[in-house]
C-alpha cells in the first residue's frame, strides 16, 4: 500500500501543479482594507457586479464572498465562511460568476448545506445543473390560477383553508405552537398520498438537533427519498442564513421547471430577517422599523413571488411555498409578520390558549385564511367542508354568549353541541396526516348530525371505529372515493354509505 | 464643515495637477490633516496611482526574489506597456526572499503573480 501511493501521489502532484499554470495576463484585484463581523470591505476591484462572488486569498486557501454594498471608494462584501483568516491586506479576485448552488434530482434523499455542500456524511453530490440562487419570478403570462390540491392531511386545513398547488400560505404563531408540526404533516402526507410532490424543507437557523430529528422522523416515514433539507445552524454564519432560502427554492424551481411539483418549507422567515438585519447594519445600511433595514420586505416577496403554478405552455409545474413566522406574544401586527400576511395567499394561525386547551392543530378557525385555495379544493373535500365551516363559526357565536346562562332554546343547544363535537373531530396526532375518504367521511358524519348521540369525549373514538368499518367493509369504494372527484350531499351513494356505516357505529357509543 | 469629498475624487484632482507639473503635496497633506482623514493616506495613494494610471501614467511594482537585470526590466517595460497601453511607466523594484522564485507584477488594480510562493498557496488550497 505504502509503495503504490507514492507514484500515485507523485502523479497527482504533477497534474494540480500542471492546472496551476499561470495564465500570462495581468488579472484584476483588489485588497481588503478591512474586515470583521463576516463582513469585508475591499478596496479596488471596480468591475464589480452587485451580488458578485469574490474571491479571498488567505494563508488557508480561498474563501469566498459576495458583494452587496457597491461605494464609489469601496466595496462591502459578505464572507460565505469564516473571517478568521481573511486579514486587512488580503488580496481579493473576482470569480467571474454571481452565486448559484447545484440543482437536479441527485439531490433527492440529501441534507446539504445553501451553497449545495452535503453535511449529512454522505458522498459528493455531482449535479448536472446549476441553478441561480438569485433569480427572476415567472411573469404574468408564464402562470395559471392555481387550481389543483396541495393536501395537508391535517383536517382543519384541507376542509376549512384548503392549499392549492402554486399557492403560498404562511403558517404564523408563537413559539412552541405547532408550526413545524404542520409543516412536517404535510411533507409526510405527501409521501402517505403518493403524490409525487417533491419536499424541500429549508432550517433557517434551527437548531441542528431537531433538523436531525426531522431527517431521522422523514427516514422512518420513507419521505426522505422526496425531500431536500438545507439546513442552517444557528452557529453559521449570517450570509449563510440569508441565502439558505434563496438557494432552496433554486432547487425546488428545477423541479417546477420540469413538469413536476414542489413543495418549499421555510422554517422560518423571521430568523432570515434577523439574519438580513445583522447584515445590513454590520454593511452600515441605515436602519428603519425594528431596526430592520428599507428593503425587507422585498427581501421577502421576491423569494416568495417564486412560488408559482405554471402554465401548460411551461409545462404547468407548481412551486408551492410554506413559510412560517413566529410571533411574540401572538402579536402579529409586528413589523415581519404583517409584511409576509400582506404577501402570502392566506394564512393558518395558531394560538396559544387553543393549544393548551389540548386543541392541536390549534388552528385559530377565526383568523385564519386561504385567498386562493378553494379552487383547489376536491369536490368531495369542498361539499362536506362547507358545512363545517358554517356550523364552526355558527358554534362560536354562540358559544361566547351561552357562556352566562343556561336556559337555551333546543335550537341554540344543539348548534352548541354539534360545534364541541366538530371541534373534538378537528384534534389531529402529529404524524396522521389523513387521506380524503377519511376526512370526507369523519367530516359527514359529524356535520349532518349522524354522531349527535356520541358523548363528546368519545368522538374520536367513534370517528376511528367508523373509518376502520368503512375500510374493511368497503374498500373499493372509499379507495373510489378518495379520488375525490364527486360531490357528497344526501343522493350521493358514498354519503348513503357512510351514513349507513356511521349509524350502525354509533349504537356502540349512545350513553 | 466642507463636504466629504470621496477618495476618487481627491484622487482624480491630484492626478490631474500632477500631470499638468504642479505640486501640490503640501496642499494635500494640509487638507488630509485638516478633515482628519490620515488614516486613510494609504488608500489615497493607491487611489492616486490607479487615477493616474487612467491618464496613462503606470506605476508599477516588480516584486522579485533576486535583483533584476536590465534585460529583464526592459522585458518587463514592454509587457506593461503592451498590457496596459501605458505612456510612461515607472518600475518600483522591491526584493522579497520569501517569494522563492519567480515574478509579481503589480499596477493599481492589477496584478500578475507568477511566483513560487503564489503557486505553492494555490496548490495548498486545491488539497489533492
Amino acid at each position: 500500500m505504502a509503495e503504490l501511493s507514492v507514484t500515485e501521489l507523485s502523479k497527482d502532484l504533477r497534474d494540480a501543479i500542471a492546472q496551476l499554470e499561470v495564465a500570462g495576463d495581468l488579472e484584476t484585484v483588489g485588497v481588503v482594507t478591512r474586515v470583521g463581523d463576516g463582513v469585508a470591505w475591499v478596496h479596488g476591484l471596480r468591475s464589480a457586479g452587485y451580488s458578485e462572488v469574490l474571491q479571498i486569498e488567505t494563508v488557508d486557501g480561498i474563501v469566498e464572498a459576495f458583494t452587496l454594498n457597491l461605494n464609489e471608494d469601496e466595496i462591502g462584501a459578505v464572507l460565505l465562511g469564516s473571517d478568521e483568516g481573511v486579514s486587512a491586506g488580503a488580496k481579493v479576485t473576482l470569480k467571474g460568476t454571481v452565486l448559484d448552488v447545484p440543482v437536479g434530482p441527485e439531490l433527492l434523499g440529501r441534507v446539504v448545506d445553501p451553497l449545495g455542500n452535503p453535511i449529512d456524511g454522505g458522498p459528493a453530490i455531482k449535479t448536472k445543473q446549476r441553478g441561480l440562487v438569485e433569480r427572476e419570478a415567472v411573469g404574468v403570462l408564464g402562470r395559471k390560477h392555481v387550481h389543483e390540491p396541495m393536501m395537508t392531511g391535517i383536517m382543519a386545513i384541507d376542509a376549512m383553508f384548503p392549499i392549492g398547488r402554486g399557492q403560498r400560505e404562511l403558517i404564523i404563531g408563537d413559539r412552541q405552537t405547532g408550526k413545524t408540526a404542520i409543516a412536517i404533516d404535510t411533507m409526510i402526507n405527501q409521501g402517505r398520498q403518493k403524490t409525487g410532490v417533491i419536499n424541500v424543507y429549508v432550517a433557517i437557523g434551527q437548531k441542528l438537533s431537531k433538523v436531525a430529528r426531522l431527517v431521522e422522523r422523514l427516514k422512518e416515514e420513507g419521505v426522505m427519498d422526496q425531500t431536500i433539507i438545507v439546513a442552517t445552524g444557528p452557529s453559521d454564519p449570517a450570509s449563510l442564513l440569508y441565502l439558505a432560502p434563496y438557494a432552496a427554492t433554486a432547487m425546488g424551481e428545477y423541479f417546477r421547471d420540469n413538469k413536476q411539483h414542489a413543495l418549499m418549507i421555510y422554517d422560518d422567515l423571521t430568523k432570515h430577517a434577523v439574519a438580513y438585519r445583522q447584515m445590513s447594519l454590520l454593511l452600515r445600511r441605515p436602519p428603519g422599523r425594528e431596526a430592520f433595514p428599507g428593503d425587507v420586505f422585498y427581501l421577502h416577496s421576491r423569494l416568495l413571488e417564486r412560488s408559482a403554478k405554471l402554465s401548460d405552455d411551461l409545462g404547468a409545474g407548481s412551486l408551492t411555498a410554506l413559510p412560517i413566522i413566529e410571533t411574540q406574544a401572538g402579536d402579529i401586527s409586528a413589523y415581519v409578520p404583517t409584511n409576509v400576511i400582506s404577501i402570502t395567499d392566506g394564512q393558518i394561525f395558531l394560538e396559544t390558549d387553543l393549544f393548551n386547551q389540548g386543541i392541536r392543530p390549534a388552528i385559530s378557525a377565526g383568523l385564519s385564511v386561504s385567498r386562493v385555495g378553494g379552487d383547489a379544493q376536491t369536490k368531495a373535500v369542498k361539499s362536506v367542508g362547507s358545512h363545517l365551516k358554517l356550523g364552526l363559526s355558527q358554534f362560536r357565536e354562540l358559544a361566547s354568549f351561552a357562556q352566562f346562562g343556561s336556559d337555551l332554546d333546543e335550537a341554540t343547544k344543539s348548534q352548541i353541541d354539534r360545534g364541541q363535537r366538530l371541534t373534538e373531530l378537528l384534534k389531529q396526532h402529529q404524524y396522521t396526516p389523513a387521506g380524503v375518504w377519511e376526512q370526507v367521511a369523519s367530516i359527514y358524519a359529524v356535520s349532518e348530525g349522524i354522531f349527535d348521540k356520541v358523548p363528546v369525549a368519545k368522538i374520536k373514538e367513534a370517528q376511528t371505529a367508523l373509518l376502520t368499518r368503512l375500510w374493511t367493509d368497503h374498500k373499493k369504494d372509499m379507495q373510489e372515493l378518495n379520488k375525490g372527484g364527486e360531490k357528497i350531499n344526501g343522493d350521493s351513494p358514498f354519503a348513503k354509505l357512510i351514513e349507513k356505516a356511521a349509524k350502525s357505529v354509533v349504537k356502540g357509543f349512545e350513553d | 464643515m466642507a463636504i466629504r469629498l470621496s477618495r476618487r475624487k481627491i484622487a482624480s484632482y491630484y492626478a490631474d495637477e500632477l500631470i499638468a507639473g504642479r505640486d501640490i503635496v503640501r496642499s494635500l497633506a494640509a487638507y488630509l490633516v485638516d478633515s482628519r482623514r490620515l488614516r486613510e493616506i494609504e488608500l489615497i495613494v493607491r487611489d492616486i496611482e490607479s487615477a493616474l494610471a487612467d491618464r496613462g501614467v503606470v506605476v508599477a511594482d516588480v516584486t522579485t526574489s533576486r535583483s533584476l537585470t536590465d534585460q529583464a526590466k526592459t522585458a518587463i517595460q514592454t509587457y506593461i506597456k503592451a498590457t496596459t497601453g501605458a505612456k510612461s511607466i515607472e518600475l518600483r523594484q522591491l526584493i522579497d526572499d520569501d517569494l522563492i522564485g519567480g515574478v509579481k507584477v503589480a499596477v493599481p488594480g492589477r496584478e500578475l503573480d507568477a511566483t513560487i510562493r503564489h503557486r505553492l498557496n494555490l496548490l495548498k488550497a486545491t488539497k489533492v
